[in-house]
């Protein structure tokens, strides 16, 4: 029994990485029907993976609504949005004459499930998102302070990239356009780059720990 | 309390504001300066631009509602381009809450251009699992979406003949706000299947993919509301991010501008609080 | 031409949830509150719905009763082995559905990133340094503004290295390895410095984007709704703020 609990799965790993791995230097008809084939069914468990991902949140609200916990009422509007979206979208358009299948528009028609898309989700969305630009000036009045060489550096390049990027600053200063171009092209360049090969290096032996079952934290679930 | 320690305290509700007049104004009253056209963006264009016509163009609208603001406009602008030059585009999105947007972008500059669905273009809509979906299609276009959005089965339309998966691609451009984005094109994508590569991002996500820019690994990017703004200007039809350009130049000098401020009362504290410990010894 | 009624209606439901969560600038306050649960709520429907539409009906059932793919059995039933994670007595078994998808995730993922992240990024570092090994004749380039310079490779390669080093945190970064540490901190402040710049344009962006959509929903065939909207919502917080005695707002 330990053996299916424990063993098992890390076998199931280890194949199947070392699978994968290979697959990407055979070039055989066979090899590339089975990367065909399995990562069709990578989009199948993707799906179910989004459901795992939902559910807890139900969990959460649901637990706030039942015990009356303070602003349970916010929980209770949060469930009739969802309740009405899911409703709109896989219910039938009376308007119509079919069922919504998910569809924003039908025959260039907008049905509910996409007004409440265009009208709720989009602005919603948007404004939340929208609000950070506040956030993050008030954060650079406060904090942007020069305490060191360092900061002073970075304080000048953003000030720089800043201006460079908005006609308003190329026009009055044409110099800032180019630099911060520089900026960009090479001194950033370089830097992410020297990132993103040190990242890759990390995700690479992180794979690789994870193939021969050094890192076990995915599994999860269940005792041991 | 000092002057410079009253300032630096002061409530966040008057920069809020402040920003918010800088951001609603220049809207309001336009001005339409010039704007500069960088090599980032002009490869995408000219790269379009050298496509013959009945190639395919693979446009793939990978953001959320969150940014619509910088990544729509690039969507209007390259779909626009696309159709003018008769090229055979198959938009899609990888992003599950971007699909309503790209169904909208995607049916209204199609009707623009006089295009028609199936012949002119086809939009695939989403499916789920990033980069399998993108290692998917580079097997077998079919196989990842045996139909389009609206449920016409994709293996006879006539804007995908010939096409059997992304090796048939001529140009992709990946319009993205994250992760899958245009990194998950190029690892999944270009890097076995090799079709040329172009990117749209947004602002927060630009600098890092500066590196793929250089290596050749993307042949453009068209970075934030900035770059649409650009793409508006190559192809000679204004839309909303050149609109929104003044609106830009104005809250950047803002910014600026505070953290001059914060820093001329910083420093002026510090030099205070120095003396004060001069004087006291 | 008049505007249908539906899109009348939903300029003023999408001004009125725009100003209610603008409201949360000036105090977190109920009008917020529902427009946050309401995100989510729709947000959470609308995955849902696309979700079931594309991998039961489009991916699943369809594939296997119409055109009897019966295959597809397998990926469900790792997806089922998936969700046993709710249920504590049988939570092991979606041990083999984690197991699975991480083990093809991850050897997927191998080949593909030392390919595109690792060897071509090293590769682009270090060719351009061939072109000023004298061949014909050396040609130093020292134009700045293009970035495929010579001038420009030497410093792309500098940055590259002293970053690594800087993050190599194995051996001690003193001596002459200080001096790259703290050249590499100097391209790593740049570049910090760059991309703070372009998440202010990023943001202030998404603010102007929104603005430019209650300017549009401010038009009278959509009957104003930005003007009354806002009314209504800055008389609902004054009336709130008034029942709640005027608390000090957050100075954070």
């Amino acid at each position: 029994m330990i053996f299916l609990r424990r063993q098992m799965p890390l076998l199931i790993t280890l194949v199947t990485g070392l699978i994968f791995a290979a697959q990407y230097y055979v070039p055989h008809p066979a090899s590339e029907q089975l990367l065909t084939s399995v990562t069709k069914w990578l989009q199948i468990i993707g799906g179910f993976a989004l459901v795992l991902g939902v559910s807890s949140l139900f969990h959460v609200h649901a637990v706030k609504i039942r015990r009356k916990e303070a602003g349970w009422g916010y929980s209770v509007v949060l469930y009739v949005g969802m309740f009405i979206t899911i409703v709109a979208g896989l219910g039938y358009s009376f308007n119509l004459g079919q069922w919504v299948s998910g569809k924003e528009q039908i025959n260039g028609a907008m049905t509910t499930f996409g007004w409440i898309y265009s009208y709720m989700m989009v602005p919603l969305q948007g404004t939340m998102f929208a609000i950070l630009a506040f956030f993050i000036a008030s954060a650079a009045y406060r904090s942007f302070r020069a305490r060191s060489r360092e900061a002073a550096v970075l304080l000048v390049a953003a000030v720089i990239v800043m201006m460079g990027r908005v006609p308003l600053g190329e026009y009055v200063l044409p110099l800032s356009g180019d630099v911060s171009q520089w900026i960009l092209n090479v001194l950033n360049a370089s830097v992410r780059r020297a990132i993103l090969i040190g990242v890759s290096l990390g995700v690479v032996a992180l794979s690789f720990k994870i193939i021969f079952g050094l890192e076990r934290s995915y599994l999860g679930g269940g005792k041991e | 309390m000092s002057f410079a320690e009253r300032m630096l305290k002061i409530d966040r509700r008057i920069i809020f504001l402040i920003i918010g007049l800088c951001t609603l104004l220049p809207l309001l009253y336009p001005v339409g300066l010039p704007i500069k056209i960088s090599q980032e963006v002009r490869s995408v264009y000219d790269y379009i631009e050298s496509l013959p016509e009945e190639s395919v163009f693979l446009l793939s609208l990978d953001f959320d509602p969150a940014s619509k603001p910088e990544l729509h406009p690039q969507a209007i602008a390259l779909l626009r381009h696309a159709f003018r030059k008769n090229l055979r585009v198959i938009v899609m999105t990888l992003w599950v809450s971007g699909t309503g947007m790209a169904d909208q972008v995607v049916s209204q500059v199609a009707h623009e251009m006089g295009k028609a669905s199936g012949e002119g273009y086809v939009f695939l809509g989403w499916s789920p699992g990033a980069g399998s979906v993108i290692i998917n299609m580079g097997q077998d276009l079919y196989t990842t979406f045996p139909t389009d959005y609206y449920g016409k089965p994709t293996k006879n339309l006539a804007v995908l003949k010939g096409v059997q998966n992304l090796r048939d691609v001529n140009y992709a451009v990946s319009l993205a706000a994250g992760n899958p984005g245009v990194e998950a094109w190029y690892l999944y994508g270009k890097d076995k299947y090799k079709f040329e590569l172009g990117g749209g991002c947004t602002g927060v996500i630009a600098p890092g993919l500066y590196p793929l820019l250089r290596s050749g690994q993307i042949n453009g990017l068209i970075g934030g509301l900035r770059g649409a703004a650009e793409y508006e200007s190559l192809i000679n039809q204004k839309g909303r991010a050149i609109a929104g350009m003044d609106a830009q130049s104005v809250t950047h000098v803002a910014i600026i501008v505070l953290v001059m401020m914060c820093n001329v009362f910083y420093l002026s504290m510090r030099k205070a609080s120095q003396q004060q410990g001069q004087a006291r010894l | 031409m008049s505007l249908p009624l539906e899109t009348i209606l939903g300029g003023w439901v999408a001004t009125g949830l725009t100003l209610f969560i603008l409201s949360f600038l000036y105090r977190d306050n109920p009008l917020f509150k529902v427009a946050e649960h309401l995100y989510v709520g729709v947000s959470v429907g609308y995955t849902i719905v696309k979700t079931f539409d594309t991998v039961i009906i489009r991916l699943i059932y369809e594939p296997m009763v119409k055109q009897g793919d019966w295959l597809l059995l397998i990926p469900v039933t790792i997806g089922m082995l998936m969700l046993t994670r709710y249920v504590s007595k049988a939570a092991w078994l979606s041990r083999y559905a984690f197991a699975f998808i991480v083990g093809v995730g991850s050897g997927l993922a191998i080949p593909r990133v030392i390919s595109s992240y690792i060897l071509k990024q090293i590769e682009d570092t270090v060719r351009p340094l061939m072109m000023l090994v004298p061949g014909e004749g050396l040609s130093f380039t020292w134009n700045l503004l293009n970035p495929a310079s010579s001038v420009n490779t030497i410093i792309i390669l500098l940055g590259v290295s002293s970053v690594l080093f800087y993050f190599f945190f194995s051996v001690e970064h003193t001596g002459p390895g200080k001096a790259v540490a703290r050249m590499g901190i100097l391209f790593l402040m740049i570049s910090f410095g760059a991309a703070f710049g372009y998440t202010v344009m990023a943001r202030m962006s998404l603010l102007i984007g929104r603005l430019t959509d209650l300017i549009e929903f401010s038009d009278p065939s959509y009957g104003r709704p930005t003007i009354w909207l806002l009314l209504l919502t800055i008389g609902t917080m004054i009336f709130l703020s008034r029942r709640t005695h005027g608390e000090p707002p957050d100075e954070r």
